[in-house]
């Protein structure tokens, strides 16, 4: 196979150069042989797909000598001057996997010595035909991937715009530019705005959006107390400032570059130490880090002039997805880890489908397979995922990825460092537990001397190999062992031995050349590392660096100059889709061609122009929106706007949304009490159903569940196992783990309903709850039914509103026979199942 | 599912679901068929205001008219060897403990020679076709003109984990949607009552990977698996927590019903809060329904005897193939039954002891699969249930080690069959080469038998798409693929 692919690059280099060879002439024997012999194989079995009537696969035309030597996508079928290296002998001899023609079957032996005769004897042929041009099929116009002036005058390839604002008619209403740009279109359209949310509405919707948790009551009432006109404006800045705005909205980005901590196929073991990453983006979104930093220290944190330790650990943006340790096909996972790269990078920063282009041109947008490929040549340097650069894995190779913090920052300059020298508390325990164990068992079988030397630590590693003899077998080993790993872990209590998971790289990786039809056996022309060429971008700017090649850099300041058409509009969307309910383009991973047009085209370009003048400043944008009127809008219809615009597409009122898997399990926590509000460090594991353990191949395995008040802290700190996730965060339509995912989908299924009816979470949850209501109201049906109402929805109920829940109680307890707890317990199933407490508004 | 082509259109039907994936500020798409067909119909619009929104899940109609309703698709989880199962090759037995030169790739890596092991049974022809099956399957001899054999399958990896992954969902990587995914996509589900999609697992674990095998990828959630166990509550949550009755719940969902409209009533416009409250009566419904539907103390015991019931080999597997029919019986789209789980032994994998390891799981579903077969022919519904039979992959001629008689893993060729459904019995296509290491005749890739199922289904292979990142993606990836017309009746 070695041999194989040598040649192809060497056929393929030949249609570069542009080599065909001359005609001959063949003897009447060999033309006798060509149509006796020869010809009916190739009409039985190569014909149909590389004949002239069809469309012709690989764009290989077999049905002219011609054809044959100038060859398809893979090169010449037919080497003249070295028969035996032919393309077509490759395939029809099967030896190469990835190559085998006919594809179906096999041809017999003796066809196949045929053939191979006819291809040594120069390939005498007769009745040429060259068929209609379908090869290429051209209705005269550019194909999609060209770089055309419509293409160059699509909106999102055009530089952003600042256009003045509009004027309006109701100019009391439009406070803001945001405003102003909203209700130039609703006027247009004859539309009202909706009225301003109540208060209420106004302070859950903040706390919502703002750190993905409800409003205490005391929070609601002070909120409600405070009537001074900036009382809104300092809840919002109360909430920027919590320290759990990094936990809601880093989130959203975890969605974006389909973080996980686990690698998915047969083992999915967990990525060690992937944590550090997911604590990077919380800390990063509460340090209001600017946007334009941000992506460059995840796409070159150790490129940077002076990389810290967080740039560091950002580059774990390229060790977040799947790896296969025992690929099929390594060559190829190689490119697919790549792929994901240029995949996430394009979609999550630019906007844009490149992964459409690795195999053929992209068909819709203007974005060949040079772009492709120029991506993946400014990736290039960075080791893949399991160990050296290049180097195919090992099977079973657990890879040496995982590196310490001082193997890429010198030690000097690793003092002033934000990052948290968190470890992982729970390991050092279940290791230390274990040496306990082991130390007692040690003790008595040691003699009476040696007992005292081994009560220091110091010597008992010393003692257990010195006595081994006397220890159960395996035993000194596995001290050893445990002893070893226990200690390199409380060792990293210093920064310089923080182990991370991060890129990397090697100044020299390989060239980079397209692959035809996506495979890694199908080389095309080289190509250099470069950037979409429809931005009309700069030639790269790249300065190598001592342990890789700087182009990740070079892309990076690319990517976030202020002359890039795309990134601060697509960051800008996202902002706004994650307020307003969707994106003023609502495919926010695609600003192409098929993606959905902007609503507001000129209210985008005005967000992504002042997104940059406040330096990139994210939460500069959370003000910006949540302070408009627009964003203060209530939800309510009105028959003439749902009439007219029943998909809100001029957004005349707010979209009402679901809470997310993570805000119905945080807030459920938070309202019946348990909430655990630590943040950062190792993942943890709540309790998963053994019915859904099951499912694993190994049930139960790499869930290491967590106990009391550790099971209880928010979600965004649940270690995700791609192949499983926890029930009642997965039926609330979680972010696939696999893929990006830049809206999450809002189903809406019985089993939902039955996880939050009869499922364990629930119904504990509801045990707590009454508890508490107890606690807090006292006995009294009423106050109980009361309080429960005013935490789910934040408001005062009517006092219709607790008669219902009061009545229930009573029948349970009078109609059902159920004790006053266990009513009061099941009222609290029912309050945590609202609609009103489900539905942000 | 039209194919309207041309750049506006560029993503015909699927592009409503990009709309909802683009998050259009309506949603209730979850309901999986299970709500009344035309709940939605009144409800909503789509998101460029103008179309009339239909719930996407409730039953659809098929490209063309579909041969099956439904699918029972028998996982040989860990790969069955064919040489031992259906395909006969002669000359391998002569050759066993011979070393001979002979290209493999399995668990093991690639190798260049192998000791041959020969095959362990011995095995007749059977039925009016004459199909030889080996003695592993006395049951399913009986079944063979029911049945068409592909002897010629190949996938793209002999390890496990990916080639599940491709079995299940035509990829090598996690992350796309399951052919349970896709039929349900396509066709929605004709059951309010139970979910359209289910998966029943073996006792002794899922199959490596778990639940990325039923995944719906980049589809929603509605289309994954639901894991049903024919045993005890046979869905997750389903049963009450212990000391409420079903009056209670009905009290207080009474209750929650009367918050949640008038919450609904305050606003106006938005469907997906009746969707919700809708989700609730659904919900308490299928407490009734799917018990019902697993319950197989409904069926005589002639019934049960013919899958084995109350053997202690053939009960497990015996139980699910009989729940199996119940539910294809009630209108559901796709099951899939996994045949071994966990590791090694515990399914088809026969690394150690062949003899020992297909012995046991042949012996514990060739009885239930053959009652399978004939209940539902008898019942008049095997005309209208495709049954898929098969492995992640085959198993190579060789050993694997210097001694004993396990063979590793062979994605280069094995065999499938299929029966019922509007396929041919009794016909057998394609052939590995005489030692039964690579497919050479009629040669078919995994993507021919989804298309294939998909094709029975009333679905064109080549049509199904979903649009996502960019591009309509297809089960059977982007290059026209035929099913196998060779065994279509």
């Amino acid at each position: 196979m070695e041999l194989c692919r040598m040649n192809w690059v060497v056929l393929a280099a030949v249609v570069c150069t542009g080599v065909v060879q001359a005609e001959v002439k063949h003897t009447p024997e060999q033309i006798k042989f060509f149509e006796t012999q020869v010809k009916p194989v190739l009409e039985a079995s190569c014909f149909k797909c590389h004949g002239a009537e069809k469309k012709i696969k690989g764009n290989l035309r077999m049905t002219s000598r011609k054809g044959i030597l100038k060859g398809g996508d893979l090169g010449p079928a037919v080497e003249l001057k070295n028969p035996k290296a032919s393309l077509v002998l490759v395939a029809i001899n099967y030896t190469d996997d990835d190559m085998q023609m006919p594809p179906k079957t096999k041809l017999s032996q003796d066809k196949i010595d045929i053939l191979t005769k006819w291809v040594e004897m120069g390939l005498p042929f007769t009745g040429d035909v060259d068929g209609p041009g379908k090869v290429a099929p051209g209705n005269g116009k550019p194909a999609a991937h060209e770089i055309t002036p419509e293409a160059k005058a699509f909106w999102s390839h055009k530089p952003i715009k600042r256009s003045p604002l509009p004027s309006v008619k109701d100019k009391a209403w439009a406070k803001s530019a945001i405003d102003r740009f909203i209700l130039a279109k609703l006027e247009a359209a004859g539309l009202k705005p909706s009225s301003r949310a109540g208060k209420v509405a106004l302070i859950r919707r903040a706390y919502y959006d703002l750190i993905g948790l409800p409003p205490k009551p005391a929070d609601v009432e002070a909120f409600l107390a405070d009537k001074s006109p900036t009382a809104f404006e300092k809840i919002v800045d109360e909430l920027l400032d919590s320290p759990h705005y990094g936990e809601k909205w880093g989130r959203h980005w975890l969605d974006l570059v389909h973080y996980a901590e686990s690698n998915s196929f047969e083992r999915d073991n967990p990525k060690p130490d992937v944590w550090r990453y997911r604590d990077y983006v919380i800390r990063a979104f509460n340090e209001n880090k600017p946007y334009d930093d941000f992506l460059r220290e995840q796409l070159a944190g150790d490129e940077l002039e002076n990389p810290t330790p967080d740039s560091i650990i950002a580059t774990g943006y390229y060790r977040l997805g799947l790896w296969d340790d025992e690929s099929a096909d390594p060559p190829k996972a190689r490119f697919d880890e790549i792929d994901d790269w240029v995949t996430v990078t394009g979609q999550v920063m630019l906007g844009m489908t490149m992964n459409c282009a690795r195999c053929h041109h992209h068909k819709i947008d203007p974005v060949s397979m040079t772009d492709y490929y120029g991506l993946v040549a400014i990736f290039r340097d960075v080791n893949s995922f399991q160990a050296g650069h290049d180097g195919m894995s090992k099977r079973f190779n657990k890879g040496n990825y995982h590196r310490k913090l001082s193997d890429f920052i010198p030690q000097d300059k690793l003092k002033s460092s934000k990052v948290n020298v968190v470890i992982d508390e729970n390991k050092l325990k279940r290791l230390n537990d274990e040496l306990a164990k082991m130390e007692a068992e040690i003790s008595k079988k040691l003699p009476g001397g040696v007992v005292d030397d081994f009560k220091y630590e110091s010597n008992r590693v010393t003692v257990v190999r010195k006595h081994a003899k006397l220890l159960p077998k395996g035993m000194p080993k596995r001290y050893q062992k445990t002893f070893d790993e226990r200690n390199a872990l409380r060792r990293q209590k210093e920064l310089k031995d923080i182990r991370v998971l991060a890129a990397s790289s090697t100044p020299n990786p390989p060239d980079t050349h397209i692959l035809l039809r996506g495979s890694p056996r199908a080389k095309g022309k080289k190509v250099e590392p470069g950037f979409p060429q429809i931005f009309s971008p700069p030639k790269p700017l790249i300065k190598k660096k001592q342990r890789s090649t700087g182009r990740r850099l070079a892309f990076a300041n690319w990517l976030t100059s202020k002359s890039n058409p795309r990134t601060a509009r697509v960051m800008a969307n996202r902002i706004w889709q994650h307020h307003m309910g969707r994106g003023i383009v609502r495919s926010a991973n695609d600003f192409g061609l098929v993606g959905e047009k902007p609503t507001h085209p000129e209210l985008l370009d005005w967000l992504a122009s002042e997104f940059m003048a406040k330096g990139w400043s994210m939460k500069a944008m959370h003000r910006l929106i949540m302070l408009s009127n627009t964003w203060q809008m209530s939800s309510a219809g009105n028959e003439t706007a749902l009439a007219k615009d029943p998909a809100n597409n001029l957004f005349w009122r707010y979209n009402l949304r679901r809470q997310t898997a993570e805000e119905i399990r945080d807030s459920v926590l938070a309202l019946v009490g348990t909430l655990n509000l630590k943040m950062y460090g190792p993942s943890i594991y709540p309790e998963i159903e053994r019915e859904i353990l099951a499912s694993q191949s190994r049930p139960g395995a790499n869930w290491r569940t967590s106990r009391g008040a550790d099971a209880a802290r928010r979600s965004v700190y649940i270690h995700v196992k791609r192949s499983l996730i926890v029930p009642i965060i997965e039926r609330f339509d979680a972010a696939d783990t696999d893929a990006t995912c830049p809206v999450r989908f809002n189903t809406i299924q019985p089993s939902q309903a039955l996880t939050t009816i009869n499922g364990k979470f629930m119904n504990d949850a509801s045990k707590v709850f009454a508890a508490r209501l107890i606690k807090e109201a006292g006995d009294r049906s009423a106050d109980q039914v009361k309080l429960a109402l005013r935490l789910t929805t934040a408001r005062e109920p009517s006092d219709e509103e607790v008669d219902w829940g009061v009545k229930l109680i009573d029948d349970l307890m009078k109609e059902d026979g159920a004790d006053s707890t266990r009513a009061l317990q099941y009222f609290c199933v029912m309050a945590l199942n609202l609609n009103e407490f489900m539905y942000v508004d | 599912m039209n194919t309207e082509s041309g750049k506006n259109n560029f993503c015909g039907r699927t592009r409503r679901e990009f709309l909802w994936q683009a998050g259009a500020g309506f949603t209730g798409l979850g309901l999986a068929g299970m709500l009344d067909r035309g709940f939605f119909d009144n409800q909503a619009v789509a998101a460029d205001g103008k179309t009339a929104w239909k719930n996407p899940l409730a039953a659809k109609k098929p490209h063309f008219k579909e041969k099956a309703k439904s699918v029972i698709f028998l996982f040989m989880y860990g790969g069955p060897s064919q040489v031992d199962t259906f395909e006969y090759k002669p000359k391998l037995y002569e050759l066993d403990g011979q070393t001979i030169p002979i290209k493999t790739f399995g668990r093991g890596g690639k190798k260049n020679t192998g000791r041959v092991v020969g095959p362990k049974w011995k095995g007749k022809k059977y039925g009016q076709c004459g199909k030889w099956v080996s003695d592993l399957f006395p049951n399913l001899g009986t079944c063979v003109d029911d049945m068409a054999f592909i002897h010629s399958m190949y996938a793209e990896s002999p390890i496990h984990g990916s080639a599940l992954l491709m079995m299940n969902s035509g990829r090598l990587l996690s992350g796309f949607p399951c052919l349970g995914s896709w039929t349900t996509y396509g066709l929605g589900s004709i059951n309010e009552n139970l979910p359209g999609h289910v998966v029943m697992l073996d006792p002794s674990g899922g199959p490596i990977s778990g639940a990325k095998n039923w995944s719906s990828g980049f589809m929603p959630a509605s289309y994954q698996g639901t894991i049903l166990r024919s045993e005890g509550a046979p869905i997750l949550d389903l049963k009450r927590p212990d000391g409420i009755s079903d009056s209670m719940q009905r009290r207080m969902l009474d209750t929650l019903g009367k918050y949640n409209q008038q919450h609904e009533l305050k606003r106006t416009g938005n469907s997906e809060l009746a969707a919700r409250i809708a989700s609730y009566e659904l919900a308490y419904k299928m407490q009734t329904t799917a018990p019902e539907a697993t319950d197989i103390n409904q069926e005589t015991d002639s019934t049960r005897e013919m899958y084995g019931i109350g053997n202690k080999l053939t009960d497990n597997f015996g139980r699910r193939c009989l729940v199996a029919r119940r539910l294809v019986e009630r209108g559901v789209r796709f099951i899939q039954l996994y045949a071994g789980g966990n590791h090694n032994d515990h399914n088809w994998d026969a690394h150690g002891d062949l003899m020992k390891n297909h012995t046991f799981h042949a012996g514990r579903t060739d009885k239930p699969i053959a009652g399978l077969i004939k209940d539902l022919k008898r019942r008049g519904l095997l005309d209208s249930t495709l049954i898929v039979w098969g492995g992640e992959f085959g198993r190579q001629p060789t050993a694997e080690y210097a001694k004993g008689t396990g063979r590793d893993h062979n994605s280069y060729g094995f065999t499938m069959w299929m029966a019922g459904g509007g396929i041919k019995g009794g016909t057998t296509v394609g052939e590995t080469d005489e030692l039964g290491n690579h497919a050479v005749v009629d040669r078919f890739h995994v993507k021919h038998l989804h298309a294939t199922i998909l094709h029975q289904m009333g679905l064109d292979p080549n049509r199904l798409s979903y649009f996502y990142s960019g591009l309509d993606q297809k089960l059977v990836g982007v290059e026209e693929v035929e099913p196998i017309h060779q065994i279509i009746a």
